[in-house]
């Protein structure tokens, strides 16, 4: 613990590297299903207000409102998810950025509205300028549980008929169907799990960071939870974590180097990106990276080369 | 024998101005600001202390985190070849939050638990200041905003100060005296409705037209980032207001005011701290004429301190740029923090959290700051007071809103 702490990871930065991790997770989910979903980060904030709304105005404990931000969550996944998920590729992608921003934008006028409704004056969400003084009461050892977890039902899931299903929509959706893969079933189901994910994600770290704002929830955050699976790779669970975990703490690690960290910081991730195309956890990368430090020819230049010569 | 003269004559000039060249510079060894005289000299403290600084000095904030991190660094240089805390040297360490929140918690919470600094300047953006401060307030460190202006940020805790005049007690000031010599009676609201800044911005001019029973014709909102005001503009004109009040950000303030002279409306603009920039005035050109701006601070502050306009001189010479508000209320922070070290004088075997003590109680202790600020003094509540500045855009120059009107009327 100490050694970490040397190097710039104090425990609040470890708590989200977890966050992130789960975060990771919630898109893997789609990912390893062949959706290429960004709503992330709308039910991430969905989460996080239901949760904080229970905490504060409501009284009641962590684990509650954790529970209460995942089912809000679910809820809204269900109507999102039946036409959205008919689309595909890059037109799934923005209709989901969309999702995002029209959660983003209701939460900003939420007590406007409310207000206009009801008559008399609402204040929930507190638009803009965010719910502050939240107490911080998610500990380390609670997100570990619940990454713990998580990661046992991924790894069932996988194993199980309905994780072959998963893989096989991602193969091919219309041999899927023809094997008997009911797939929009499938598809919804895995998109609730994401969403579930995200809002647990946003449950536990409104907790620790204290202050929510609708801004937290934009474009970026939903960029920042791609770049967690991106980077780590998505042919197993644990890629997203690694993702998560090096992203949250490299630029923490790079304080010393001052005002060049974002370079550092860049050229590091730029470096991964260019000679791990798969991701941190991409074993055949590896072995590709290592074969070009070695200087042996790949599989197929061999291939090649003995064509040439025979 | 008269070229002797004149030749006698021109070297006695010349040591004479030597003479009074020295003596100048001498002058300039001693800076303006400081509690020179009602602490003295510390004596106790150990060789170095340090302070923690946490801007946002990458990403978009950098514009406003750079030049706070500049004006600090100028004030401590000062600081220490002045001798003002005798022979200990004053340190700031330097952490990048880039306006984001995640970042500035764990900023603050590697400064106050992992550099054990004595007390924190910043972060940069109130919503940082939110979630960073508590781990300060829970350390008993003190931490002081220099450029909060959010509502209730004192309230997060005993140890939490701030020098940056929070909008509501800019606001009131710059309505009531726009009243008195514009005598506005109707005017038209206009802010960013997705910002926490500009909304609470919006929330102190909506109460001062209240409270100065001023006729709010309409209200029309934009989002950051929009360029296109036109319509809002043409709703807001159409009601021929005496006066636009806008809340918004120097990027979309500078589109609005020049949108609105674009739709031939003439009359005066008000805005909050975010029109308060050299920025502004020199993108909007002429069209800026007629634009009343409230601030803790301005460049072109027609009546500044001594101190004020030998901050701006030092600035200028070290950066090669005009200092802004928030350079000015950051140098202030830093010489402030300084100030109540010196004050508190306390030994260098004291322990970690008296020391910490001892700095927040000196700090509660300032009163009447001669700084370039104006005369500064911390309330019991830890916020700032001093006076703000209410001001007109007159022939392309910041003028005091009350003289320019008072000629002309």
């Amino acid at each position: 613990m100490d050694l970490l702490r040397s190097i710039g990871i104090t425990e609040i930065v470890f708590q989200l590297m977890l966050v992130n991790a789960i975060l990771g997770l919630s898109i893997y989910l789609t990912l390893y299903t062949g959706m290429f979903s960004l709503a992330n980060a709308g039910f991430m904030a969905i989460g996080a207000y239901v949760g904080v709304v229970l905490t504060q105005n409501y009284d009641l404990p962590l684990w509650a409102a954790l529970i209460g931000g995942m089912i809000a969550a679910g809820i809204v996944a269900v109507p999102i998810g039946l036409p959205v998920l008919r689309l595909r590729d890059i037109y799934l992608a923005i209709a989901t950025i969309g999702f995002g921003e029209v959660v983003r934008i209701l939460i900003l006028n939420f007590d406007t509205l409310a207000s206009s409704i009801s008559g008399e004056s609402v204040q929930l969400t507190r638009g803009a300028l965010g719910i502050t003084g939240i107490p911080k009461i998610t500990e380390t050892w609670q997100l570990l549980l619940f990454l713990v977890v998580t990661v046992y039902i991924l790894v069932r899931l996988h194993r199980s008929r309905f994780g072959r299903a998963m893989a096989a929509i991602r193969q091919d959706e219309q041999a899927a169907a023809t094997m008997g893969i009911n797939v929009v079933y499938i598809k919804n189901t895995v998109f609730i799990f994401s969403a579930i994910l995200a809002a647990s994600a946003g449950v536990l770290k409104a907790h620790l960071t204290r202050t929510i704002s609708p801004g937290d929830y934009g474009f970026d955050q939903v960029v920042n939870i791609l770049a967690f699976a991106v980077l780590g790779g998505t042919s197993t669970w644990l890629g997203p974590i690694v993702g998560g975990f090096v992203l949250t703490a490299l630029p923490e690690i790079l304080r010393e180097f001052k005002q060049y960290r974002g370079i550092v910081n860049g050229v590091i991730l730029l470096v991964v990106i260019v000679y791990l195309p798969g991701g941190l956890v991409n074993i055949n990368g590896w072995k590709r990276l290592w074969r070009r430090i070695r200087g042996q020819p790949s599989v197929i230049e061999r291939i090649q080369q003995n064509t040439r010569s025979g | 024998m008269n070229r002797k003269l004149v030749s006698l004559l021109f070297v006695f000039l010349m040591v004479f101005l030597s003479f009074g060249v020295i003596t100048a510079q001498d002058e300039v060894e001693k800076p303006l600001v400081g509690f020179w005289e009602s602490c003295p000299t510390p004596s106790n403290l150990p060789a170095t202390v340090t302070v923690g600084a946490i801007f946002g000095l990458s990403d978009a904030v950098a514009v406003y985190g750079v030049p706070q991190r500049q004006a600090v660094e100028l004030a401590v240089e000062e600081i220490n070849e002045s001798g003002y805390l005798g022979e200990t040297v004053f340190e700031v360490r330097f952490e990048d939050s880039a306006g984001n929140r995640d970042q500035a918690i764990f900023a603050m919470t590697k400064l106050v638990e992992e550099d054990k600094v004595l007390a924190v300047l910043g972060p940069t953006l109130s919503s940082e200041a939110f979630a960073a401060d508590p781990i300060a307030q829970e350390n008993s460190t003190p931490v002081m905003g220099v450029s909060n202006t959010a509502l209730g940020l004192t309230g997060m805790g005993d140890f939490v100060f701030r020098n940056s005049l929070p909008e509501a007690a800019v606001i009131p000031g710059t309505i009531a005296q726009a009243k008195e010599v514009l005598g506005l009676e109707k005017v038209g609201l206009l802010y960013g409705n997705d910002d926490d800044f500009t909304v609470s911005g919006y929330q102190v001019f909506r109460q001062a037209l209240l409270d100065n029973e001023i006729e709010i014709l309409g209200e029309e909102t934009f989002a950051k980032g929009d360029l296109d005001f036109n319509a809002q503009l043409t709703n807001l004109i159409s009601q021929e207001p005496d006066a636009l009040v806008v809340s918004a950000l120097a990027a979309e303030a500078t589109q609005i005011i020049l949108q609105a002279r674009a739709l031939d409306y003439n009359g005066p603009i008000i805005g909050g701290n975010g029109f308060n920039s050299p920025a502004v005035l020199r993108d909007t050109g002429e069209a800026s004429e007629g634009l009343i701006v409230g601030g803790a601070w301005n460049y072109g502050n027609p009546n500044p301190t001594e101190s004020s306009v030998r901050f701006v001189e030092m600035y200028e010479a070290k950066f090669n740029q005009s200092p802004d508000q928030f350079a000015a209320q950051s140098y202030t922070g830093a010489w402030l923090m300084a100030t109540a070290i010196r004050c508190a004088d306390f030994g260098a075997d004291a322990d970690l959290a008296e020391q910490r003590l001892a700095i927040r109680d000196a700090l509660l202790q300032i009163r009447d700051f001669d700084s370039p600020l104006g005369v500064f003094s911390f309330t019991e509540d830890r916020e700032p007071l001093h006076d703000p500045i209410a001001q007109i855009v007159s022939g392309g120059k910041f003028e005091p809103l009350a003289v320019v009107m008072g000629e002309s009327g």
